[in-house]
């Protein structure tokens, strides 16, 4: 049964509309990230979730109950804050024990639990040290520590990592998904790093303007956005985006803009002919070869391959990947092939719903044909 | 749009909230609130202050006040004191935050040292003047004939415009440190670099204050002036413990004619049409003071 | 390196001008009667004499006028801190209607003339038979040290991070829980400045004093003094100074433990009103 369910969730600020009819339903011992830009309501909805925004309309639901009218301390969740939250005035010790004392667990019992979980996190030889006195990584352990020494039923965590250097948080997702492997609990995670959310979860929630645009597995929205802005937002170097036409020669359709022309597959019985957008990826561009040329404009070499952007007339640039061998100097012309299967198409216009037949079963009840029709429809209008 | 339902919770906070207010309420509705609305009221009567028995007369005390030309003069008073006063705390309030702004030798001393007068008692400050000020044992006067300045010693309070110049003088020793932590707080947030910047351009000292510091420190000198310029004008310790308004009424200002009104007159009616007025007068940058700070604030 | 030496003789003369009446105040209350009428006067005193110090302490009513004081500021300050703190928690980490329209007001009663609300407290004290009480000052001088305070703590409350009353609540704290185990630890440099500032402002108030309390008993400092020497046909310049001294005293104290705590917060919240 599921663990966390939010129906129909609202949140309104004054004029501002912050999360707009969202609904998720999270199965327990999940992993669900919540992603997207700054400003999407990723952060206003795992707030309204731990109780310390109340909702406009809607409800939320964890385990069982109805928890809208329950105090934050009473929902049976954790949370680990962005800027971690710990207590200034208290040690290490007293912080990973503040919620054990507030539950009234009795001294005694409390110092062993505190002691396991510092143990667990690497943690007993900064127990009588303030907050101040550790380093961010140190602090964020503290975090984590004060949120798992309860055992709660949820595990909330608010872009615990954008405030630690690169490396450390590589080091910590991989220890936060092992910590999440060996728990089984239901973490509810808010990031606007894509890399994050795809490397960590079970299910991506992925959210802009207060709406939630997608909610499937990593591999699935990846390979499967569901529309224009979920195409562009995972994945980097970022999906290449082009507007143009669809239109039917003898039996096959071909997708048409001044710059290119290319065969377009995977439309399935519903397509029609008029404006959509075109989503290649940069992996699916090889560059060296193939019946389209252009200029190259830019080279970054990240080390194991080289990002390359090529114009291919007016404005449009196409940005593909080439082995770290290769590299193009600028201004010169290269050829370059674009791999027809991996070509999606979206809906002009900025919502862009997705057009792709879905390429399997279980993606099919998640993707409606005859609404991607409509929505091409209303697109030209 | 109608207000969306609140849920229990939402609202057992806000009552907690309100609760929390309450006693800070009831304070300000006691001794704030009701004493203004009163002010009001008395003023529509005539009241003998040592027994309180009063009749009412309507609007006469507003009529004979301001054809009496004393409210006027006193207003004159006013305007020339807060005028004078402020415009000396600002210009020495700036200055002397430049100067702690640099680097000199034990900077916290001096800092805490300009502090004292606005923190020692106006009793004490009008004290330690009026020895001062002696006109035959005060330093002030001894000092400044040593210097050759003067031939014979000045009556300071007792003269005009004298008086009116030693009032303006205390009053800026007073409370320019006031000024001085405002504007050394916001010069202590200027960040470095936009004056190496000036620095590598060529700008010297006084361009780089009038190009730098001076737009930063705009936003603060208007909230700081206006506070200021409100407190100064309703002062009445300092100019009461130094001349009581004397000689005769020439530093009368509005503040000490609603005392003397009230409590040597003992008009008590009278001298609530002449607080009441003085409200009204200060009312309108007392709004522009608040517009100025919500402004600010959202 | 000359300019730089320039500079700090130039900052420093200002510094001891400005600070010189204080100096004078101190010299003058050590110096024996005779000397103070010297011609030319002496900068430091020739003869130390605390004469004038005994005389204040046994001879007058100082130590009443003292004691008095002592009981008004402390008592002002120490409801006027419990008022104003929970009000600041309320003003700032609580929703509900009107919140705005009493942040207002307390801005606006900040800038009004207290001789304009001394009429009718006048009445209303004497009416209720309070007059010539240190409650009544106590109550007259909460009148104007609130709106102070609660701007102050206002301030101070803002500086503290949402999200540590958050954490509070998600790991079971109540709302009253988490202000007295996370906020008033992190808010007790902000109280301190207040209670201070609060205290200051109730050790010097004189118009108040004048208006509501005409006996001895009940007599601040402020009052007491003006009242006691200046009465008396030969003005005791010595005596007043010595007064003075002893008078600032408490701020002097205050000042040196905490200096830094001062003017913290008034930057924080005395010039934005």
């Amino acid at each position: 049964m599921a663990d966390v369910v939010l129906t129909n969730l609202n949140k309104q600020f004054d004029s501002f509309t912050a999360v707009e009819d969202m609904n998720l339903s999270i199965e327990q011992g999940e992993f669900v990230s919540l992603l997207g830009p700054s400003g999407c309501g990723k952060t206003t909805t795992l707030r309204m979730l731990a109780g310390l925004e109340f909702c406009t309309s809607g409800e939320i639901r964890i385990g069982e109950r109805v928890v809208n009218d329950v105090a934050p301390g009473e929902r049976d969740i954790a949370m680990v804050f962005q800027s971690y939250a710990l207590y200034p005035h208290m040690s290490v010790e007293n912080n990973i024990a503040y919620p054990l004392k507030k539950r009234g667990v009795p001294k005694s019992e409390r110092g062993a639990m505190v002691a396991k979980t510092a143990e667990m996190l690497h943690l007993t030889e900064l127990l009588n040290r303030k907050p101040r006195q550790l380093s961010g990584g140190q602090q964020q352990r503290v975090a984590l520590g004060r949120a798992l020494v309860r055992d709660p039923k949820v595990f909330l965590l608010d872009e615990p990592l954008s405030n630690l250097d690169a490396k450390l948080r590589g080091y910590m997702r991989a220890e936060l998904v092992q910590l999440h492997n060996r728990l089984g609990r239901t973490m509810v995670y808010v990031t606007h790093d894509q890399l994050e959310a795809m490397t960590m979860s079970n299910r991506i929630a992925i959210m802009e303007g207060g709406r939630l645009q997608q909610f499937a597995p990593p591999q699935d929205v990846y390979r499967e956005p569901a529309n224009r802005f979920v195409a562009s937002f995972i994945g980097t170097p970022g999906m290449n985006l082009i507007d143009g036409e669809l239109r039917q020669q003898g039996g096959t359709w071909w997708f048409e803009a001044p710059e290119l022309k290319i065969e377009a597959r995977g439309l399935g019985p519903s397509a029609q002919a008029g404006k959509v957008c075109l989503g290649i990826r940069p992996e699916s561009i090889t560059l060296g070869t193939g019946p389209y040329s252009g200029a190259v404009q830019l080279v970054e070499q990240t080390g194991h391959e080289n990002i390359v952007a090529v114009n291919i007339g007016g404005d449009i640039r196409l940005t593909g990947r080439a082995p770290a061998t290769v590299i193009p100097r600028f201004g010169e012309t290269i050829q370059f092939s674009i791999d027809p299967d991996a070509s999606h198409f979206f809906a002009a216009g900025p919502a862009g719903i997705r057009l792709n037949v879905p390429r399997s079963a279980e993606s099919a009840d998640k993707w409606n044909p005859a609404e991607a029709a409509v929505n091409l429809q209303e697109a030209q209008l | 749009m109608s207000r969306p339902k609140q849920s229990v919770l939402e609202r057992q906070y806000s009552i907690l909230g309100i609760m929390l207010i309450a006693p800070t309420v009831i304070v300000f509705c006691a001794v704030i609130v009701y004493p203004l609305v009163s002010a009001i009221y008395l003023s529509l009567f005539e009241i003998f202050t040592p027994t309180l028995e009063g009749e009412w007369v309507g609007l006469e005390n507003y009529r004979t006040l301001l054809s009496k030309g004393e409210f006027w003069v006193a207003l004159r008073t006013n305007l020339i004191w807060t005028v004078g006063t402020l415009t000396l705390q600002i210009l020495f309030g700036v200055g002397m935050a430049l100067v702690l702004h640099q680097n000199i030798w034990f900077r916290s001393l001096a800092r805490s040292l300009i502090l004292f007068p606005y923190f020692v008692s106006t009793v004490v400050a009008v004290l330690v003047w009026k020895w001062l000020f002696n006109d035959l044992y005060g330093i002030v006067n001894h000092l400044l004939m040593t210097a050759g300045l003067i031939d014979f010693p000045i009556d300071y309070l007792g003269t005009m415009p004298n008086a009116m110049i030693s009032v303006i003088l205390v009053g800026a020793w007073k409370y320019f440190p006031f000024v001085v932590i405002a504007v050394l707080a916001r010069l202590q947030t200027i960040p470095d670099h936009l004056y190496e910047a000036a620095r590598i351009d060529g700008a010297g000292p006084i361009s780089r204050f009038f190009d730098i510091t001076l737009p930063q420190l705009r936003e603060v000198l208007v909230v700081i002036i206006m506070l200021r310029a409100i407190w100064d004008f309703k002062e009445f310790d300092l100019i009461f413990l130094l001349t009581g308004g004397g000689p005769v009424t020439s530093t009368q200002t509005l503040p000490l004619l609603v005392y003397k009104e009230a409590f040597k007159l003992n008009q008590m009616g009278m001298a609530s049409a002449y607080a009441v007025l003085m409200m009204l007068i200060m009312l309108v940058f007392m709004l522009l003071y608040i517009r100025k700070t919500r402004s600010e604030e959202n | 390196m000359a300019r730089r030496i320039a500079f700090n003789i130039f900052a420093w003369s200002i510094v001891l001008m400005v600070a010189f009446p204080l100096f004078w105040m101190v010299v003058t209350s050590v110096k024996p009667q005779p000397e103070l009428f010297r011609r030319p006067p002496t900068f430091l005193p020739e003869v130390w004499t605390f004469e004038h110090y005994a005389k204040l302490l046994f001879d007058t009513k100082f130590m009443t006028y003292f004691r008095n004081s002592v009981i008004l500021s402390v008592s002002t300050t120490a409801i006027v801190i419990v008022i104003a703190t929970i009000g600041a928690y309320s003003l700032v980490r609580f929703k509900y209607r009107g919140r705005e329209s009493l942040a207002f007001l307390v801005l606006f009663t900040y800038l009004l003339p207290s001789v304009v609300l001394i009429l009718p407290l006048y009445l209303m004290i004497v009416q209720l038979g309070m007059s010539n009480t240190i409650f009544s000052l106590v109550i007259a001088y909460t009148t104007f040290a609130l709106p102070y305070a609660l701007w102050l703590l206002r301030s101070f409350m803002q500086g503290i991070p949402e999200d540590l009353e958050s954490a509070a609540l998600v790991d079971g704290a109540s709302r009253m829980g988490a202000f007295r185990d996370i906020i008033l630890p992190q808010l007790l440099p902000g109280i301190i400045s207040t209670a201070l500032f609060t205290f200051i402002l109730s050790w010097n108030e004189y118009l108040y004093a004048l208006v509501l309390v005409n006996s001895d008993n009940a007599r601040p400092l402020t009052t007491g003094v003006m009242n006691m020497l200046i009465s008396s046909f030969n003005i005791e310049w010595s005596l007043l100074m010595a007064a003075s001294v002893m008078m600032s005293v408490p701020l002097i104290i205050a000042f040196a433990f905490l200096q830094s705590y001062l003017t913290r917060g008034f930057g924080a919240g005395g010039m934005k009103g």
